[in-house]
């Protein structure tokens, strides 16, 4: 099994800052900001010491809780200033930006650090159309039709125009290429289009946050769908990302999960929330319809002292199939910076070698 | 159908109002230059119920020099919006009346449904005035972009006269401290707009409705000025109207970007 670990950014929220998705603009402190930076940095030797096979960034917006509305801008930073761990980007919000421009972007990558680079590409949660104003309604179309054409775009050799539902383009043909074949590239999510979609295009597919059960059911059904284009997904093909607390101890990891907040630490108004669950009704795992998620609390996947915690990732990569898990080790926006790092160089020194033969 | 005139009578003064339109009610409390209709009424009226009130002592209305305070006049207006049979209704106020639609909301929170601010006046920073003087200049002031608006017309020295009197005795310090109290308490979903390019009130003043106001959103209409609703109407009016239909829910987009199906 291959471990990654989630780099959020971190900017430490003073206590006094606004609870409410979005966070006032105003309220943002540039010296935490550039800390925050820092730590990115920081944070990502350290965890290339300790033998973790990747980072991985995101995409969010409009809050501290993630620092990082551009995964492209991350990744390019922290490979810079790291030597070999793979950077992964999970993803871009396809439905969201113009997607030859996410094609272009990522090929830039792939041309100034080959091989250093994990692709991900994602539909995104329902307030993050907020962000840049898009009918939530469309994003599962757009969020198909975008990753079809930014394959494309990739792939084929003659200027080409596309006509599609949404995107519409008389001619297209990008420079730099990504590395051909281009970097290991991954569908997120649980849903039945984005295995579907995996599957089609022989690409890995990348789940999240849910149990093992649920997660299972999502990467089985990809796993259905890649036999049916006459393929056979290894363990490197699916990723899950989760919440893991690790203590010394069993007790001391129940402890803090205890004792972690309830509450979201941005979260979004009662009725907009509300608004957001009846625009955004399309959400399924495996086909089996399921609410949106607009920034609610997310569920720990892994939680125990390291001999429970590599009890939990074997029934992980059994029930999922998942061989890589990329976990993050406290809970974003919440600032406890030295515990995560404290977490994290127990994982590499106690739970990392006992993985690989997962 | 077209705005037809009528008159309604409230705390002893005889009310002018134009009304057009059907559907939920929106009553408009125009600036300190008196009413005027724009196309932005004309938009509004396909959608609303429109009712746009003269303020006692503006426009053709008689001197009005019994009116003492910004709370007075906004409580004769909730007065004539009850004349009218108006219980509940959305209120949109235009510069010098959104200081009045604001403290019409504040004394009868349960009676305003939503509450759009036009370029309001009700924090202004120091030196602010009212825009005067011969109809070039008063365009110059008005509009961001003078040169694609019709001329305004030449206005009746003997009602500027008037107007100026009254708003200079109502209009009140550019700060208010028990307004801006009465602010903090107001949960009625309110709009505040700004065009880019206002020239007698700085659009920055908007950021302080919604630092005071716990329901409230902030728009910036690009390249207009003060007056929004007639130089920039269809994005006024679709903004407006959005809002007032959806309230904290406006923000979802729900345009379709479809281009073939």
């Amino acid at each position: 099994m291959k471990v990654s670990y989630f780099e959020t950014g971190r900017y430490v929220a003073p206590p006094d800052l606004p609870r409410e998705w979005p966070v006032p603009a105003g309220a943002y402190d540039p010296e935490l900001g550039a800390q925050s930076c820092r730590g990115m940095v920081e944070r990502v030797r350290f965890v290339e010491e300790l033998g973790f096979d990747w980072i991985s960034v995101s995409e969010h917006h409009y809050s501290p809780r993630i620092l990082t509305p551009s995964p492209v801008v991350s990744a390019a930073f922290l490979a810079a200033q790291t030597s070999t761990i793979k950077i992964s980007l999970l993803g871009p919000i396809v439905p969201t930006s113009n997607p030859i421009r996410i094609a272009e972007e990522l090929a830039m990558l792939d041309t100034m650090a080959p091989g250093r680079f994990v692709f991900g590409l994602l539909r995104g949660t329902t307030n993050e159309y907020l962000s840049y104003d898009l009918n939530p309604i469309e994003a599962r179309e757009r969020t198909d039709e975008g990753m079809e054409l930014i394959l494309k775009a990739w792939t084929e050799p003659q200027p080409f125009g596309w006509q599609g539902r949404y995107f519409q383009y008389r001619t297209v043909s990008i420079w730099p290429r990504p590395q051909q074949p281009p970097a290991p590239t991954y569908a997120l999510g649980t849903s039945a289009e984005a295995g579907e979609f995996a599957a089609r295009h022989h690409i890995g597919l990348g789940v999240s946050y849910g149990t093992f059960e649920l997660m299972g059911k999502a990467t089985q059904y990809y796993r259905e769908r890649c036999a049916h284009y006459g393929w056979e997904p290894g363990p490197d093909d699916i990723i899950y990302r989760a919440n893991m607390i690790l203590g010394e101890t069993d007790d001391k990891a129940e402890e803090a999960l205890a004792n972690r907040s309830k509450q979201a630490p941005f979260p979004i108004s009662g009725p907009l929330r509300d608004a957001l669950l009846r625009s955004d009704v399309t959400r399924n795992i495996a086909g089996e319809k399921r609410p949106a998620n607009v920034g609610g609390v997310l569920p720990i996947s892994f939680c125990g002292g390291p001999d429970r915690v590599v009890e939990q990732l074997r029934r992980c990569r059994a029930e999922i199939g998942a061989g890589i898990v990329d976990v993050s080790l406290a809970d974003p926006g919440t600032g406890n910076v030295e515990g995560m790092m404290r977490s994290l160089e127990l994982f590499g020194t106690k739970v990392l070698p006992r993985v690989r033969d997962i | 159908m077209e705005f037809r005139e009528g008159f309604v009578a409230a705390d002893g003064f005889r009310i002018r109002y134009w009304q057009a339109g059907e559907g939920p009610a929106l009553v408009h409390l125009h600036g300190a230059g008196g009413p005027r209709l724009t196309r932005a009424h004309d938009l509004l009226r396909r959608e609303f119920r429109v009712i746009v009130f003269e303020m006692p002592g503006f426009g053709q209305s008689a001197e009005n020099i019994r009116t003492r305070s910004m709370p007075e006049l906004a409580d004769t207006m909730a007065n004539a919006a009850e004349a009218l049979g108006l219980d509940r209704f959305n209120l949109m106020g235009t510069s010098f009346g959104g200081r009045t639609a604001l403290w019409l909301a504040a004394q009868h929170p349960e009676r305003v449904s939503g509450l759009v601010l036009e370029s309001p006046a009700a924090i202004r920073p120091e030196g602010a005035r009212p825009p005067a003087g011969p109809p070039e200049e008063m365009a110059r002031r008005l509009y961001g972009r003078p040169e694609r608006m019709p001329p305004l017309p030449a206005s009746d020295p003997a009602v500027v006269t008037k107007q100026e009197a009254l708003v200079v005795r109502l209009r009140g310090p550019g700060r208010d401290a028990e307004l801006e109290r009465r602010m903090r308490g107001l949960a009625i979903p309110t709009l505040v707009v700004f065009g880019t390019l206002d020239r007698i009130i700085p659009p920055e003043m908007g950021r302080h409705y919604k630092e005071l106001m716990p329901n409230c959103h902030l728009v910036f209409v690009y390249d207009a000025g003060h007056a929004i609703g007639a130089e920039r109407p269809e994005a006024f009016v679709d903004l407006v109207a959005d809002f007032l239909e959806r309230h904290e829910a406006f923000v979802i987009n729900r345009a379709e970007t479809i281009i073939h199906p």
